[in-house]
């Protein structure tokens, strides 16, 4: 049954709509790719070139639906220490092979995260065991990674840069030293900080560029917080309606009065955790080989060519405490609709894969939220809560994904 | 501009010059460009991955000899460690073969090896670690393929996605950066007529039919997939979708893509005939395992077709490496999964018949045969992350004589308990090339090299 519905509805992967002249989708866009009459719709590389934005006036400016940004800075905004870590950010120099930067992983038009697999490779193709989160907005995030184990952005740029299957850097002073024997960031932290790079300074400076990511004003926000009634159609606001009462979607995901971060700021057991864990393995897994051409693949052979998936507990991993098994953070729906693929593990694919999981009451397990339950929602409300959620896209997306074309991506001259 | 016209005019005479003194080729599949050894090879160097955990870890050119008259024949005479792992993976001649480049499709380094010296010896030349950068983003250095005084290297990747969008890069035999040309995609075709259904962008192989001014190249998948665990890659939907499914028939000369044509499931390596009135290539797809075939019809327009199976397709056998003969009559197949090389009768390229098969290991993917057809040798890797797990993952470099009904094994070096790493592709090596004498007698067996 699960099987079925996967490929009545794999069809509307990564079909986000098009926002002025940006498209918010991987460039060798793949929609349609399990249907026989899959045409291609590639974008030219040397055609994707960008505008420098004003990421300072983008912070300092009113975004419908947001918070006070002051509320929830960690760092005081500079445009210097934005544009030095902006360019910090799309520097692949700044892994130990040269080969991987932020931004590697945390793609500007693929929602600042990566459309293209469930879960990022880091150095030499190292696995990790869960999906890359969007950057939009997560000044507005109490907590970072999916295990919360983190509460501050400048201190949370270390974990990926020293992890093994990630930058792979081998020490903090490792990373310093090679900021210090480039004269362009020797020249930057200077003009910025007035000392050289250090391990408080360099986090500060990635901090300031990705605190800028900030986007309100979707149309959702001009419906609800600016009172334009046609900003929404009529089947989106049915969605909205089945996202705050029979979906019970607000009931994690939620919405204030003045503004919307569609997160409570807690962690869950939806059962998406304990089902990757806990689940015996399929004897065979369908896999496309070409547009339209699918084949069974017997276990046996992925498992011949494949290495043991890591294990994930999620909380549990953090506190230890057995009642956090398999719960995470409650993301954020804002964007949602070019954030794929979702779930801390990026197991669905698609908005459907993900109502469909909540209609039918998550994966049932001892430890499961309450929250969690049957919502039977009819085939029209399934639609309606996804057009809704298409609705949440910030409307000054495409300046931000511009801006990312434009930074200079860092490469061994 | 006058470099320009230059530059030009010699592109155009330089293949019939060569086609007019005979030395046409180098074995079996390399340029027509460069000098061949239609002899007896005395060495293969085999450009091998470091294995973590495994002797030195590094990637390195490792020498073989095997030329049986030699005191040292089916032993490794030499390595040359370079420096951390880099996804080493194909390598390619100068034209003048006094040079071996050699990719890192990971770290897009080039280590350019000087062959000609000392050719058991190879000796480090020089690094090129910029080639990012110079060429405007292209990532994963895979094919150097030999033209006249340059050398072209196809992209596997870019650095703003890591995805499979990419170009062909051109290099001066001195290592310089020349000039990238991008594959066609939809929105800019670059003048490429898009005969089907797809235009991705995507890039592989290349390979040319100077007499007919083509150039061919094939598609296959981005850093993201290529660095990725296989089995990891199988189970995920969205990684699967990207592949390419594209080959591209390009003017030779001016470096324009002129047709895209429709090749689905990752066409890879191509193989072209080298009789003069043979106008046409091979490659095969290694997800859907068929044999295609891009020919010149009677109306002088390319075309493209699908002309084979490879195994039976479900199974997924994944055909890698493929290697045509001399006489443009055979093509040996590699399937990975199943660790077997097929032969192939192609006396008629539209209708391939499997005629021989044999296992070579529990994985194989490369072979390089010698040009008279009488030797072939094979190894085991195909990619760092994409090998077989625990015992399966053998590493071989296996030395076969072929009598026209049967491979016989010769001598095997296991790189796994030698300590080397993972062997991926091969070249072969000669004193004669460079005028030098062999250091021991040879009574039968004479290198004759042009």
């Amino acid at each position: 049954m699960r099987i079925f519905w996967v490929l009545l509805f794999s069809s509307s992967i990564s079909t986000a709509e098009p926002v002025g002249d940006v498209r918010l989708a991987p460039g060798d866009f793949k929609g349609g790719y399990d249907k026989l009459d899959y045409e291609t719709d590639s974008l030219s590389l040397p055609a994707r070139t960008g505008i420098d934005a004003d990421l300072i006036g983008n912070i300092k400016s009113e975004h419908l639906g947001l918070p006070s940004f002051s509320a929830y800075q960690q760092e005081a905004p500079d445009a210097s220490a934005i544009a030095l870590g902006r360019k910090l950010f799309f520097d692949r120099r700044l892994s130990r092979n040269k080969t991987m930067s932020c931004a590697m992983c945390h793609i500007p038009e693929q929602g600042f995260t990566s459309n293209e697999l469930k879960r990022p490779i880091g150095v030499e193709g190292r696995n990790l065991k869960r999906n890359a989160p969007t950057l939009l907005n997560v000044v507005f995030n109490r907590r970072l990674f999916w295990d919360a184990r983190e509460s501050n952005l400048a201190q949370q740029v270390w974990s990926p840069l020293l992890a093994k299957n990630e930058m792979n850097n081998p020490s903090v002073g490792h990373v310093l030293e090679q900021l210090h024997s480039d004269e362009e960031y020797f020249d930057m932290f200077m003009n910025t900080f007035g000392e050289t790079a250090n391990i408080m300074n360099v986090g500060q400076a990635l901090a300031q560029y990705q605190q800028s990511l900030i986007g309100g004003g979707s149309r959702f926000d001009q419906w609800y917080f600016g009172r334009e009634k046609t900003a929404l159609n009529t089947l989106e606001q049915k969605g909205f309606a089945v996202f705050m009462g029979k979906g019970a979607c607000q009931s994690c995901h939620n919405i204030g009065d003045s503004y919307a971060l569609f997160t409570d700021h807690q962690l869950h057991n939806t059962g998406v955790g304990f089902e990757e864990s806990m689940r015996k393995d399929p004897k065979s897994i369908t896999v496309q080989l070409a547009p339209g051409i699918q084949a069974s693949v017997d276990q046996s052979l992925i498992r011949s060519v494949g290495e043991e998936k890591e294990n994930d507990l999620g909380l549990y991993e953090v506190s230890l405490n057995p009642m956090d098994r398999w719960t995470y953070r409650t993301p954020s729906l804002r964007n949602i609709a070019v954030t794929a693929p979702y779930m801390h593990n990026g197991e669905f694919s698609s908005l459907d894969e993900v109502i469909q999981f909540y209609n039918s009451g998550g994966a049932p397990n001892e430890l499961l939220s309450p929250l969690i339950r049957p919502l039977n929602l009819t085939n029209h409300e399934h639609l309606a809560l996804k057009e809704f959620l298409k609705s949440l896209t910030s409307n000054n997306l495409p300046e931000l994904v511009l801006d990312g074309f434009a930074a200079p991506v860092g490469d061994v001259l | 501009m006058f470099k320009v016209k230059s530059f030009l005019i010699k592109l155009a005479i330089l293949p019939l010059l060569a086609f007019g003194i005979g030395a046409s080729a180098d074995e079996t599949c390399m340029s027509p460009y460069m000098a061949k050894i239609v002899g007896q090879e005395d060495f293969v160097y085999v450009w091998t991955l470091g294995k973590e955990g495994l002797g030195d870890e590094q990637d390195k050119l490792v020498t073989i000899d095997v030329n049986p008259a030699s005191p040292d024949y089916g032993q490794v005479v030499h390595t040359l460690s370079v420096g951390g792992r880099n996804e080493a993976h194909h390598s390619g001649f100068s034209d003048d073969r006094r040079f071996l480049w050699a990719g890192g499709l990971d770290t897009n380094k080039i280590f350019i090896f000087d062959v000609h010296s000392d050719p058991a010896r190879p000796k480090l030349h020089k690094t090129v670690d910029d080639f990012v950068a110079k060429s405007g983003g292209v990532v994963g250095p895979h094919t150097f393929y030999a033209l006249a005084g340059r050398m072209m290297i196809t992209g596997l990747s870019n650095n703003k996605d890591h995805g499979g969008r990419t170009a062909m890069v051109e290099y001066s035999n001195q290592g310089n950066y020349i000039a990238t040309h991008w594959h066609p995609t939809d929105q800019d075709l670059r003048g490429a007529e898009k005969t089907g259904k797809y235009a991705d962008g995507y890039g592989y192989d290349v390979r040319v039919l100077p007499r007919r001014n083509a150039m061919f190249t094939s598609s296959f998948t981005g850093w993201t997939n290529f660095m990725m665990d296989f089995g990891t890659m199988l189970s995920d939907g969205e990684a699967m979708k990207r592949f390419g499914n594209t080959a591209v028939m390009w003017d030779l000369h001016t470096r324009k893509p002129k047709k895209v044509f429709d090749m689905p499931g990752a066409p890879l390596e191509i193989r072209c005939a080298w009789k003069p009135n043979n106008n046409y290539c091979f490659t095969s797809t290694a997800l859907t395992s068929q044999i295609w075939l891009m020919y010149e019809d009677a109306g002088g327009e390319w075309q493209a077709q699908a002309v084979g199976d490879i195994g039976d397709p479900s199974k997924i056998p994944l055909p890698v490496d493929i290697s045509i003969t001399s006489d443009d009559n055979g093509l040996w197949v590699q399937t990975f999964m199943d660790g077997k090389t097929r032969y192939f009768d192609i006396s008629d390229p539209f209708a391939p018949k499997q005629v021989y098969e044999k296992v070579i290991g529990s994985q194989v993917n490369m072979i390089s045969q010698s040009w008279d057809g009488k030797r072939a040798y094979f190894t085991s890797s195909l990619l760092d992350n994409w090998d077989k797990k625990g015992d399966q993952d053998e590493q071989f470099f296996k030395a076969y004589t072929w009598d026209g009904e049967e491979l016989n094994l010769e001598f095997a070096v296991d790189f796994k308990a030698e300590k080397l790493g993972s062997a991926h592709q091969m070249r072969f090596g000669a004193y004669g090339l460079y005028g030098l004498k062999r250091p021991y007698e040879v009574k039968s067996l004479v290198a004759d090299a042009r």
